[in-house]
């Protein structure tokens, strides 16, 4: 998919979040959506504006850089360098099953937090990084996730005394409590 | 003043506040210096950690791991030319070259040096300016109060990153995120979808560990790579020999500081564009502009200077209305939230101890930073060779634990992952995540002062108050300034076009 047309789903989404918020702040009273709805319009207004102007133009353009407001010129040259190799950096794009990747670990830890708790998913999570990543061997992945879970474990469960989530395994620990 | 100066120093006199600034430090140094990973989202993993103990303490353990990471963030600039955010850019000009040449040490010690004499005339600058500023405070009303956060908005969506449009559509969605939850004003539930959970709104910290510290993991997994691949070069140079150049350059330091705190005053203007700003500077007073970018210690010593100098700046319109300066800043008004802890006038009234609090922190934990950096920069210098692979399952286990510990609520672990795809997926399309985070932290800002205003003045409240009636035209200028400067060059290019 090009760049393009990713651009124009994400300006889209947008869309229809403001206008879900317009027609969600219609059912508010007259204080309540004194600022929600007109911000909701004004988001729609704005996603339209930026989905009209990048299939036509740039609104990259429209920008202050205060480097170029204030106009020192040694550092015209270093910023225009800085830019470029942002914009290097932004175009080689990350493989979509690398992106998938990092949206699939993320949603692998939740999915473990809210089953197991943070106790045990933080364990079967480091343990299992680390075994399938192969950056260290299953027996040192065990003992830096078994120390890393203590550390966490230690700092937010015992010090800090924050209430402990067990999900799944409530009936479970409540059985043995 | 001379007893809330003495007051602000006591309060951190405390075993749990001088810890926790030396861990805060020390924590900030290590994040620092991992690329990516920069104040913001080393505050954001701090966030759930600052319930429940001194507010001084909590003050020490966040200002100061920010302060750290600006620091932390040169050294790679310096050592391996990679900068870990865009404020450590400058750096590379001639910090690396110097790194080429075997003058690491020196530049290390130039660039902390500078720093911590710029963040000195910051804190100092911060100290004075705020009997100067008390009367203005206290003379605006809510009407004012609404405009400057409307201004600051407006200022922010301008001149950050990227495109207007994005920012600004960056900015309205922060806002209106904000508004999840229970209206306090006329207790009306607001785009809670039935959801309990939902009716208290989305915890701040919990969004800033999602959109800034889970959104940079995921970064760093789509590497998958070393996050610095090199190795660190035979060294010539003295630690003694870079405290001595910034010693020497005292009028660089003190030209660049100035130049840091003017741009830290401004809201959006971060330290990305007062480094380079910083630079050229350097450039333009040198009598030997050619050593630029060739090793050149002037050009190591003026950004850092510029850097150190920022925070008092930045602090300033955070302290006294509420404003952040940037999105560091917006993270320490989180926590000032959290700590139930109000800026405004009532900052530099009733908490005026604190306030100094905060400046004698930024003064302490400069000498803190040069002092334990200048001792284990070679150590720090190879935690960059660390592998994402190590990196991301520890960051992200924090993230979503502290994001549950924040309010002990399972929930917030599933908004904390939602933010940081978001924040992902924002950073990706560049859709300023700055943007957002400030629209959420004025959100309430603006909406109280709306209201309050309507109460005291009806609808027509602008015109009863001048002075709002004047910001309201300088936030109009100020959005309408990035289309006229278009409309300028166009016709400039237009009337080149057509004379050739």
């Amino acid at each position: 998919m090009s760049r393009r047309a990713q651009e124009n789903i994400v300006a889209i989404v947008f869309l229809a979040m403001f206008a879900g918020v317009v027609v969600l702040s219609l059912d508010f009273g007259p204080r309540a959506r004194m600022i929600p709805l007109p911000l909701g319009i004004l988001g729609v207004i704005l996603a339209l504006i930026q989905l009209v102007w990048q299939n036509l133009g740039s609104t990259d353009t429209l920008k202050m850089d205060m480097i170029e407001v204030s106009n020192p010129p040694g550092v015209e040259a270093a910023a225009a360098e800085a830019r470029a190799s942002e914009a290097k950096a932004r175009n080689a794009e990350p493989s979509l099953s690398r992106r998938a990747g990092a949206y699939g670990i993320v949603a692998l830890l939740l999915a473990l937090i809210l089953a197991f708790g943070p106790v045990l998913a933080v364990f079967a999570f480091t343990l299992g990084y680390f075994v399938v990543t192969r950056y260290y061997t299953p027996i040192l992945a065990f003992v830096y996730a078994a120390a890393f879970t203590a550390a966490i474990d230690l700092l937010f469960f015992v010090l800090l005394e924050v209430n402990p989530y067990y999900g799944l395994l409530a009936p479970v620990i409540a059985r043995f409590q | 003043m001379l007893d809330a100066i003495a007051a602000g120093l006591l309060a951190l006199l405390t075993p749990q506040a001088l810890l926790f600034m030396l861990i805060g430090v020390v924590y900030g140094l290590v994040i620092g210096i991992l690329p990516g990973l920069g104040g913001v989202v080393a505050m954001a993993l701090l966030l759930p950690f600052t319930y429940g103990f001194e507010t001084e303490a909590t003050l020490a353990l966040l200002l100061g791991a920010h302060i750290a990471t600006i620091w932390g963030d040169s050294v790679t600039s310096i050592l391996f030319s990679v900068p870990g955010s865009a404020k450590g850019l400058a750096l590379c000009f001639d910090g690396y070259p110097m790194t080429k040449q075997g003058q690491a040490t020196r530049a290390l010690a130039a660039s902390a040096t500078g720093a911590l004499m710029g963040g000195v005339i910051g804190a100092v600058f911060l100290a004075i300016c705020i009997p100067l500023i008390r009367p203005v405070i206290l003379a605006l009303g809510p009407s004012e109060y609404l405009m400057m956060a409307l201004w600051g908005l407006t200022v922010i969506a301008t001149f950050s990153e990227g495109s207007l449009v994005k920012g600004l559509i960056a900015s309205v969605l922060g806002v209106l995120v904000a508004f999840v939850g229970m209206d306090v004003v006329t207790a009306t539930p607001r785009f809670t979808f039935g959801s309990e959970f939902l009716m208290d709104g989305i915890s701040f910290p919990v969004a800033m560990i999602g959109l800034f510290a889970v959104s940079e993991m995921m970064k760093l997994a789509v590497r998958g790579t070393p996050i610095v691949d090199r190795a660190l070069m035979q060294e010539t140079s003295t630690v003694w020999q870079g405290i001595k150049d910034a010693l020497g350059h005292w009028w660089l330091v003190v030209r660049s500081s100035v130049l840091g705190l003017w741009i830290g005053v401004l809201p959006g203007v971060g330290a990305s564009v007062a480094g380079l700003a910083a630079y050229a500077q350097a450039v333009q007073t040198s009598r030997t502009p050619e050593r630029f970018g060739k090793g050149a210690v002037e050009g190591v010593i003026a950004p850092d200077a510029t850097m150190g100098s920022n925070e008092g700046g930045g602090l300033m319109p955070t302290l006294a209305f509420g404003i952040p300066g940037g999105e560091s800043m917006a993270i320490l008004l989180v926590a000032f939230i959290g700590l139930g802890v109000v800026p405004g006038p009532e900052m530099l009234t009733k908490n005026l101890g604190l306030v100094f609090s905060m400046v004698w922190i930024i003064v302490l934990a400069n000498v803190l930073v040069t002092l334990i950096g200048l001792g284990i920069t070679p150590w720090l210098a190879r935690l960059p060779s660390l592998h994402a692979n190590l990196m991301v399952p520890l960051v992200l286990c924090v993230c979503l634990v502290g994001a549950y510990a924040t309010r002990g609520r399972i929930e917030d672990v599933v908004v904390a992952a939602i933010f940081g795809i978001a924040g992902y997926l924002m950073d990706a399309y560049r859709y300023s995540r700055a943007n957002f985070v400030i629209g959420m932290v004025l959100a309430t800002m603006i909406e109280r002062n709306l209201h309050i205003s309507l109460s005291l003045h009806g609808n027509g409240f602008l015109m009863q108050r001048p002075i709002a009636l004047a910001l309201l035209v300088l936030v109009v200028l100020t959005a309408a300034s990035p289309f006229i400067r278009n409309w300028r060059k166009r016709k400039r290019l237009a009337a080149r076009g057509a004379s050739t």
